[in-house]
């Protein structure tokens, strides 16, 4: 870069000089025709054109070289530099004057050009960076982009960006370069708040220009500035997910206190009367009250475990332990379980004996399934079907629990996994309102989707579970059949 | 000083302590109470009881490490407390030597039932452990390998009788699915619950009335089974 600026300064003058004795030749050649005076006037031309094309310095010096041939070869006594006659020496000081005051016109008039082209590339350069940098909330990304104009700009050999906060990381352009020295220059990466970062420069030759340094250092600001609102940014999101989950924590605890006093208020109401005197020792309604309040244990203790399941669920520390299980076992033993609170409905199961084993968690399975059919069960009128039915689809296996239960408006069918959500006025069904949100916490964290659609008669819930568990099938058991 | 069997109950919570010594106590048992690790293993130490009964969630160490520090010394019974939804814990503490467990809220009934399964398995240590299994209308002969519903024999493979043996010598007793895949199976068979899966639902099917429903064999969900046999 150096010497090649070097050798076109070179060209400039010698061109210059060129040009001046190609005209002074001319000049010579005529100068029987021409007066002196009208030489003195023509030489202004070439002069003008050396300023013009190549600037001052060459102009200048232009001047000079043309004022002395001047005097050597036009003013008499011929090639000599003295000068006899009073009009000569006004011309040759006229002269003078004018070709230094021309090359210095328009000398001044070129660099004032420059100057405005190097300010123009300059605002668009910063508005290239100023856009590129626009909308990014990354500081990688944010990192590279400053990294890539600062090198274009500076042409410098390494430029690396250190960026500091949260995370501390360096990016280096090219990424390859492991430079051995320290770099030349370094540029702070400051906001009002500190330092972010700085701009390191490995460019040991030319030093840079007092305007490349104004523009790295516009640069280096608009990068920290970028860098403050990409954190500014996550900083917001962050305090809106805790205002989201701040929001939420209200509200499971409004409805879960009002959930909780139910049972509490039965067991209270009980265990008062049993303690005081108003209920005598053979009263037919001493294993009610006795009952009343195991029952309602059972109940408080299963909204416990609801919350609690979906606070596990939240900060993802539900992890199934997944083994490979029978399915009509889980549902059998769901089913068993639950007939006596299905009271008048009559429960249908299709789940076949012969459905490959499925890599589930069985605690977390069964719960899906109780939560499932207790939900139909709460729904659905008395006297009404509520049916089971598995299938493999595929690598899958379907699952359907559907009732002859009221529809859900099709805009709803999404929401009712979501949690607290209830289609019907929350004190006519108890329940903390959780029991779809789990069930769809535990059927995801197997890599399954739960959905629920209408039928014509009723509500199925549907889900899917994934067959294939760490890239393997569902192993097949040798049995051994010999007896004993 | 009487001869009434001897219970340490490790608890820090109070009322936990309160209402068991209450109920125990009612039922005969001498009680003595810790509510800190380190304070339930000098006492133990220093009473020998007849059972521990130990909460997995104590305030100043973990309660799988009491049971490891138990098993060092003492074979006596340990059954364990804890909350629901702590499977891999119970199961931790199971297979570290603890006897069986009990979940948190328990009915009394459940809790008395334990203790008496522990007595006659500590009893059963000392040689007086019997060799036919009772069970509804099944009878499991140990010595004879002969399995019965009322006169009935039922045909069991190799497999499926050393599952059931294993499951009625230990009745009463939860065994978890590690314990009873490495002693049926092979120890280096001890991941693959789909066997006793597969195994357990045949066999459930030649002995129990209604598969869906066992009433001897029963599922602990997420921990094993526990063979139901009369007292």
């Amino acid at each position: 870069m150096r010497s090649s600026s070097f050798i076109s300064h070179f060209w400039h003058y010698f061109l210059s000089f060129v040009l001046i004795a190609f005209t002074t030749a001319i000049f010579f050649a005529l100068r029987d025709a021409l007066d002196t005076t009208l030489v003195a006037l023509l030489y202004l031309i070439p002069l003008g054109m050396i300023t013009a094309f190549w600037g001052f310095g060459p102009g200048i010096t232009s001047a000079l070289v043309t004022f002395l041939t001047f005097n050597y070869f036009f003013i008499e006594p011929y090639y000599t530099f003295t000068v006899h006659r009073a009009t000569d020496v006004v011309i040759l000081v006229v002269f003078l004057v004018v070709a230094v005051v021309i090359s210095q016109l328009v000398g001044r008039a070129l660099a004032g050009l420059a100057a405005a082209t190097a300010r123009e590339r300059e605002a668009t350069q910063l508005y290239e960076l100023s856009t590129a940098l626009a909308g990014l909330h990354n500081d990688h990304a944010i990192a590279e982009i400053l990294a890539r104009q600062v090198q274009e700009v500076s042409q410098g050999e390494t430029v690396e960006l250190n960026i500091t906060g949260a995370e501390t990381f360096a990016f280096r352009l090219p990424e390859s370069a492991t430079p051995h020295r320290p770099p030349e220059w370094v540029i702070p990466m400051q906001v009002a708040r500190g330092a972010l970062g700085e701009i390191r420069l490995w460019r040991a030759a030319p030093a840079l220009t007092s305007s490349e340094k104004r523009l790295l250092q516009t640069f280096a600001s608009q990068g920290a500035l970028a860098l403050e609102r990409a954190r500014l940014a996550q900083a917001e999101s962050r305090a809106r997910v805790l205002e989201e989950s701040d929001r939420l924590k209200s509200a499971i605890l409004s409805s879960v206190s009002h959930e909780l006093r139910t049972p509490l208020s039965t067991i209270k109401a009980a265990a008062s009367s049993l303690r005081s005197n108003e209920v005598s020792w053979d009263s037919p309604v001493r294993p009610e009250l006795i009952a009343a309040i195991d029952d309602e244990a059972d109940h408080l203790n299963m909204l416990v475990g609801n919350l609690l399941d979906m606070s596990r669920i939240e900060s993802g520390a539900l992890k199934p332990k997944r083994e490979w299980n029978i399915l009509p076992e889980i549902v059998g033993s769901v089913l068993a379980r639950m007939k006596h609170l299905a009271g008048e409905h009559r429960l249908e199961v299709d789940v076949p004996e012969s459905l490959p084993l499925v890599p589930v968690d069985y605690v977390q399975m069964e719960q899906v399934f109780t939560n499932l059919v207790s939900n139909s069960v709460k729904y659905a009128p008395e006297k009404t079907v509520i049916r089971v039915r598995a299938f493999v689809e595929g690598e899958l296996i379907h699952v359907l629990v559907s009732n002859q239960g009221p529809q859900v408006p099709q805009e709803h069918l999404d929401r009712i996994f979501d949690k607290f959500y209830r289609i019907t006025a929350a004190d006519r069904v108890t329940g903390t309102g959780l029991g779809l949100s789990i069930c769809k916490g535990i059927i995801e964290a197997h890599g399954g989707r739960i959905w629920a659609e209408n039928l014509h008669d009723g509500l199925a819930f549907n889900f899917t579970l994934p067959l294939i568990w760490e890239g393997t099938p569902p192993p097949q058991l040798p049995m051994d059949t010999e007896t004993e | 000083m009487n001869n009434a069997p001897h219970i340490l109950v490790i608890d820090d919570e109070l009322q936990i302590q309160r209402a068991i010594r209450t109920i125990l106590t009612e039922k005969g048992f001498r009680v003595t109470t810790a509510s800190r690790g380190e304070e339930g293993l000098t006492l133990a130490a220093t009473n020998e009881p007849d059972i521990v009964i130990l909460d997995l969630g104590l305030p100043d160490m973990d309660g799988v490490e009491v049971c490891i520090r138990l098993r060092e010394w003492t074979q006596c019974p340990i059954i364990i407390l804890s909350v629901r939804d702590s499977e891999r814990d119970k199961v931790a503490a199971l297979d570290k030597g603890a006897d069986d467990y009990l979940t948190k809220p328990f009915g009394i009934e459940e809790l008395l039932a334990r203790v008496r399964v522990a007595l006659r398995h500590s009893a059963g240590k000392q040689g007086t452990q019997s060799k036919v299994i009772k069970a509804g209308p099944l009878t499991i002969d140990l010595a004879w390998h002969i399995v019965k519903r009322g006169d009935q024999e039922i045909k069991l493979t190799a497999t499926e009788y050393k599952l059931l043996a294993y499951l009625a010598a230990n009745h009463g007793r939860v065994l978890t699915h590690q314990s009873i895949l490495t002693h049926v199976w092979d120890p280096a068979d001890a991941n693959h619950t789909e066997y006793l899966r597969v195994y357990m639902r045949q066999l459930r099917k030649k002995l129990e009335i209604d598969p869906e429903r066992p009433q001897y064999i029963l599922t602990e969900p997420g921990i094993g089974y526990r063979f139901i046999a009369d007292e």
